[in-house]
C-alpha cells in the first residue's frame, strides 16, 4: 500500500511537471529571480564576514615569560596553551628569535645589535574566534612565569581597540545577514505562496474532484509540494548559474586590481550553491503547502 | 437486506437561511436502485451531497455504510468515498485522458498498479470508450463524457453510486446507454440512487420513487413512475 502511494505521488508529480508548463515556468523564474536578490545579499555577507574573519584570523595575543624564567618550562606551557579550545595555534617564540624579528620590525634594528637581549621567551596565540581574545588573554596572564601578556584582557576586549572593533563588525555582519535573510526569505514565501496560489488556482476544480473521488489529503497535497520543491530548487538552481560564475568573475577582477578584497573561494560557492538550492526547495514547499492547504479546504467558486 | 443508507429526520439549512431539506427520513437496503425525483432546487442535489459528506446536515443523522457521517475526520471521509461512487451531471472529469482518469480514481482508492492496468481497459470496454483511451474529456461528446465518469466509477466497484442528473446534459440515445450501465452495476451489486426530474427515465424503469417537494419527501413509492402530481421543470 505506502509504495503503491510512493510510486502513484512520484509519476502524479511527473505528469503535472510534463503538463503544467506555465505554471512551472512563473514559479521557476519567480524563484529564480527571489534568489538572485537573495543569492546576491548572501554572496555579498559572505564576502565581507569572510575578510572579517581573515582579518579576525591575524590577531594574536603574546605572552612574554620573565628573562630568567626556565625555558623548557615556557616550552610545556606553550604545548599545553596549544591544546585549549579556544586556541588554533601557540607557537613558542624562543628570545633570540624574538629579539631578532623585533630588531627587523625596526627601523634601526641595525642598531640595537650591541645591546643585550631584554626579551624573554614568549608564547604567539591565535585564536579560533576574535571573540575569544580577551578570555585567553586572561588566561595567559594568569600563567606561572608570564611578565607581561599583550594585548592585556584589559585592551583585548577594550572599546576602540582593533579587535573589539572586528569582533563588533563581524557581529553587525552576522546579525544583519540573518535579519536581511530572514526577511527576505519570509518576503519569498509570501510571493511564491501567492504565485503558486494563482497557478493553482486553475487546478482548484480538480484539487476538489480528486477529493470526491476519495483521494485522501495527503495523496493529493504530495504532488503539489513535490512539484513546488522541483519548481524551487530549479528555480534556485538558476539563479545560482548567474550567481557563482559573476562572484567566480569578480573574484578574478579583484585578485588583479584589489587584492586585499580576498573574495570567497570555490569551496565557499559551493556551500553557498547548496544552500541556495536548499532554500529554493524550501520556498517551493512552503509555497505549495500554503496554497494547497488552502484549496483542500475549500469549495471551488462553481460548486453549488 | 441490511441499510446501506440511512437519513433520520435530516434537515440542511444553509447559512443564508434557505431550508434545503427537512427532517427527510429515508433508508435503502442494499442493492436497491432508487429514483430521487421533484424539481430542480427541491432537494434532490442535497440529499446526494450528505451521502458523499459534501454537505452536513444541520439537524438529524445521516449513516452510510453503517457510518455516522457527522463524526467522520476528513481521512476518513475520504475512505467513506472511496466506497460511494458519484456520476454528476456536469461529469466533473479531470483535465487528463480518459485512461488517467479512470487510473486516478482507482490509484486514489489504493489499487496497484497491475490492478489498474487490468481494471482500467475492463471499465472503459464496459463503457464503450476503450478505443478512445488516450483522448481528453475535451474531445469527447457529452455522452462520452458521462460514459467516462461511470467508467471511473464502475472500475472502484462501489457499494453505492449516486447519480446526480447523470442524464440532464445528454441526448435520449446516451440518457438510455448512462441509465443502463446503471441498472448494470445495480444487478452486479451495487446500491444505485439516481436524482433526476425526467419523468421518462423514471417510467420506463419500474422502481422505487422518493419524491421530493420543497425540501420534503412527500412520496415514497416502492414501485412507482414519476408520481403525476409532480410539477417538473
Amino acid at each position: 500500500m505506502i509504495w503503491n502511494t510512493i510510486d502513484f505521488v512520484c509519476r502524479e508529480t511527473a505528469l503535472h511537471l510534463r503538463r503544467e508548463r506555465l505554471i512551472a515556468i512563473t514559479t521557476i523564474s519567480t524563484v529564480a529571480v527571489l534568489m538572485l536578490v537573495l543569492g546576491s545579499m548572501l554572496l555579498f555577507l559572505v564576502d565581507v564576514r569572510g575578510w572579517a574573519d581573515r582579518m579576525g584570523d591575524a590577531l594574536e595575543v603574546r605572552a612574554h615569560f620573565y628573562r630568567d624564567h626556565s625555558r623548557e618550562e615556557a616550552e610545556a606551557r606553550a604545548a599545553e596553551v596549544g591544546e585549549w579550545p579556544q586556541v588554533r595555534e601557540a607557537r613558542f617564540i624562543p628570545k633570540e628569535e624574538g629579539w631578532q624579528e623585533l630588531r627587523s620590525w625596526l627601523v634601526s634594528g641595525d642598531k640595537l645589535e650591541d645591546l643585550d637581549n631584554p626579551l624573554g621567551d614568549c608564547i604567539q596565540v591565535y585564536v579560533t574566534d576574535p571573540e575569544f581574545l580577551r578570555e585567553i588573554a586572561r588566561k595567559l596572564e594568569s600563567l606561572e612565569g608570564v611578565k607581561a601578556v599583550v594585548p592585556s584582557s584589559g585592551d583585548a576586549g577594550k572599546k576602540g581597540s582593533f579587535a573589539h572593533k572586528v569582533v563588533q563588525f563581524r557581529r553587525i555582519i552576522t546579525g544583519s545577514g540573518i535579519v536581511i535573510g530572514v526577511l527576505v526569505v519570509l518576503a519569498g514565501v509570501f510571493i511564491v505562496h501567492n504565485t503558486i496560489r494563482l497557478a493553482l488556482h486553475s487546478r482548484w476544480r480538480e484539487i476538489y474532484i480528486m477529493q470526491l473521488i476519495g483521494a485522501g489529503r495527503g495523496v493529493i497535497a504530495a504532488p503539489f509540494l513535490l512539484e513546488g520543491v522541483v519548481h524551487g530548487g530549479l528555480g534556485a538552481l538558476l539563479a545560482c548559474c548567474v550567481l557563482i560564475p559573476a562572484h567566480m568573475y569578480l573574484r578574478t577582477l579583484s585578485e588583479r586590481s584589489a587584492p586585499f578584497l580576498l573574495l570567497a573561494p570555490d569551496s565557499a560557492l559551493l556551500t553557498f550553491g547548496s544552500a541556495v538550492v536548499l532554500a529554493g526547495a524550501f520556498l517551493g514547499l512552503t509555497g505549495s503547502a500554503l496554497s494547497v492547504r488552502r484549496y483542500l479546504r475549500r469549495k471551488p467558486e462553481w460548486h453549488s | 437486506m441490511p441499510a446501506i443508507v440511512e437519513l433520520r429526520n435530516a434537515s440542511v439549512t444553509y447559512p443564508n437561511g434557505v431550508l434545503a431539506l427537512s427532517d427527510a427520513t429515508l433508508t435503502l437496503e442494499q442493492g436497491e436502485f432508487a429514483f430521487l425525483v421533484g424539481p430542480t432546487g427541491h432537494g434532490k442535489s442535497t440529499i446526494l451531497k450528505l451521502l458523499y459528506c459534501d454537505e452536513h446536515a444541520t439537524r438529524g443523522q445521516v449513516v452510510v455504510s453503517g457510518w455516522d457521517v457527522a463524526r467522520l475526520s476528513p481521512g476518513r471521509v475520504a475512505r467513506l468515498r472511496r466506497r460511494v461512487g458519484v456520476v454528476f451531471q456536469d461529469f466533473r472529469l479531470l483535465p487528463r485522458t480518459a485512461w488517467e482518469n479512470v487510473a486516478f480514481a482507482l490509484h486514489a482508492t489504493g489499487h496497484g498498479y497491475r490492478d489498474v492496468l487490468r481494471r482500467v481497459p475492463e471499465a472503459l470496454a464496459e463503457v464503450g470508450l476503450l478505443d478512445k483511451a488516450d483522448d481528453f474529456p475535451s474531445q469527447l461528446s457529452a455522452g462520452e463524457q458521462q460514459s467516462l465518469a461511470m467508467a471511473r466509477v464502475l472500475a472502484i466497484r462501489p457499494a453505492l453510486i449516486l447519480a446526480d442528473e447523470p442524464t440532464g446534459n445528454l441526448d435520449p440515445d446516451s440518457s438510455s446507454h448512462i441509465m443502463g450501465l446503471l441498472t448494470k452495476a445495480n444487478k452486479a451489486g451495487a446500491t444505485v440512487l439516481a436524482a433526476t426530474h425526467d419523468p421518462a427515465i423514471v417510467d420506463a424503469k419500474r422502481t422505487r420513487v422518493i419524491a421530493l417537494r420543497q425540501g420534503k419527501i412527500f412520496r415514497d413509492l416502492p414501485e412507482g413512475g414519476y408520481p403525476d402530481d409532480l410539477e417538473h421543470d
